[in-house]
């Protein structure tokens, strides 16, 4: 009886420790960094959102790994941790920028579609019977002209960044970006640094895996590169790919 | 949980309530309201007669021209009580939007929040004139009941429009300065004063620009003339 008090406040979500900690929270943490990796760096002239799709057997459609998904033209998001938790999220940050244009007429700004998905992810934190998404999100796109950045976590704060990256090997990769980032860096070296970034996590990075994308800020538009152009910034970045071909 | 509920076309504060529209005895503006962009910013002039059927004057000093947004006003057009209703949601609605995101919010989404609630809410009968200025420069936009929303270089709105845009057509020019628009402005409000039923008593005159909102009251046109 005494036992069983001492330990709900691991379980019932909307129970502080004694200590003042969420650990429902705190394990869906630890459930983005079993995810494989995804970055965001920010530019002088875009967005770019990159990740490594982690395949459990080579008979699996690479295609089918949600990892990076449009959310208005000028905004995507790549996430880390659990993908139908993911798919939740990204669905709830369409409908609000669809929402911001038959509200407004505007393209939603990056930082509201952060501070709505964020507002609502901390819902899940708070509310009883409910469990926290064991999602991390990297919200990225174009605002007024300028390329925006934000992290959203399990816990639901937002945060606003340069260069970061979330799930698993998520150490090693920034670290590579905090010692390579320059934010004076135009979009094509945004890229370059991304395969980079990703390769410090996994020696074996093939360009195939990775999904990346931009949000240009001249053309205000997400878009996905296709594996040929990721070879192309593959071998620039001098990573391997060909090498077995 | 919250977001997801909220409809787009109705305030995120209070609601929409069902209120039938009433006969003669609602006071009305009538009403002549004047909007004139210029590079300067954008000057919007009314009269100040309330009236009730048309057939009595029941305010003799009404300021049918509020701020509802650090650098945009809107006009008082049609039901008193509607129209004060309009204004009041879409204040709180620009405050809002504008302490939870650190900057104002456009003249073009303020005109389409309007219409959004023009169309979808209990005010009837309004038909304001929108003035505002933002990093695109100055805007003037006209309401209709019916939620539409259109953008003009000028526009008239309440009994007296035709009136005072006979006074405007053909005197309107781009390039003028705020202080020919605000004397123009008073040449059309002082036309359809003359002569619609609806307007008279003086007038006020709004000046919108980047510093934000000023309105002032007149006796007399010919102050400003």
């Amino acid at each position: 009886m005494q036992g069983n008090q001492q330990q709900a406040y691991d379980r019932g979500i909307t129970i502080f420790s004694p200590d003042g900690r969420l650990y429902q929270v705190e394990y869906a943490r630890e459930a983005v960094k079993r995810g494989s990796a995804s970055l965001g760096i920010r530019t002088a002239d875009g967005v770019v959102l990159a990740a490594d799709r982690q395949t459990r057997s080579p008979l699996i459609e690479e295609e089918s790994i949600e990892k990076i998904h449009e959310v208005d033209d000028h905004a995507g998001i790549a996430s880390a941790g659990h993908v139908a938790d993911a798919r939740q999220l990204i669905d709830f940050a369409r409908r609000q920028a669809q929402v911001e244009q038959l509200r407004y007429e505007e393209l939603i700004g990056i930082e509201t579609l952060t501070k709505r998905v964020t507002d609502h992810i901390q819902q899940y934190t708070q509310t009883g019977g409910a469990r926290p998404f064991g999602v991390a999100l990297l919200i990225g796109g174009i605002e007024d002209g300028e390329p925006r950045l934000f992290e959203a976590d399990p816990s639901g704060t937002p945060y606003e960044w340069q260069a970061v990256a979330i799930g698993g090997g998520r150490d090693d990769i920034q670290k590579h970006l905090e010692d390579e980032y320059d934010p004076e860096m135009d979009l094509a070296s945004g890229i370059t640094l991304a395969l980079e970034a990703l390769a410090a996590a996994d020696d074996d990075l093939q360009p195939e895996s990775v999904h990346l994308a931009t949000v240009d800020a001249e053309t205000e538009r997400f878009e996905t590169l296709s594996t040929e152009e990721l070879e192309e910034y593959a071998k620039e970045a001098d990573l391997g790919g060909e090498d077995d071909e | 949980m919250n977001n997801e509920t909220q409809n787009p076309y109705e305030p995120e504060l209070g609601s929409f309530e069902n209120v039938d529209e009433q006969g003669e005895t609602v006071t009305k503006t009538g009403t002549t309201t004047v909007g004139i962009s210029t590079d300067d910013g954008v000057v919007i002039g009314t009269d100040r007669r309330a009236s009730l059927g048309g057939r009595f004057v029941s305010n003799k000093n009404v300021t049918k021209v509020q701020q509802i947004h650090p650098t945009a006003a809107l006009t008082l057009v049609g039901s008193v009580g509607g129209a004060q209703s309009f204004i009041r949601t879409l204040r709180s609605e620009a405050n809002l939007y504008e302490t939870r995101r650190g900057e104002p919010m456009s003249t073009h989404a303020l005109a389409t929040l309007a219409g959004n609630f023009a169309r979808g809410g209990p005010f009837f009968a309004i038909n304001p004139i929108l003035g505002g200025v933002d990093e695109d420069g100055s805007h003037v936009y006209s309401i209709d009941p019916a939620g539409g929303v259109m953008k003009d270089d000028y526009t008239v709105t309440g009994s007296g429009m035709q009136l005072a845009h006979g006074a405007l057509e053909g005197e309107y020019d781009e390039s003028m300065s705020l202080e020919e628009a605000e004397s123009l402005a008073a040449r059309a409000v002082q036309a359809a004063s003359e002569r619609d039923t609806g307007s008279g008593n003086g007038l006020v005159i709004a000046t919108v620009t980047e510093d934000g909102v000023e309105i002032e009251k007149y006796d007399d046109a010919t102050e400003l003339i």
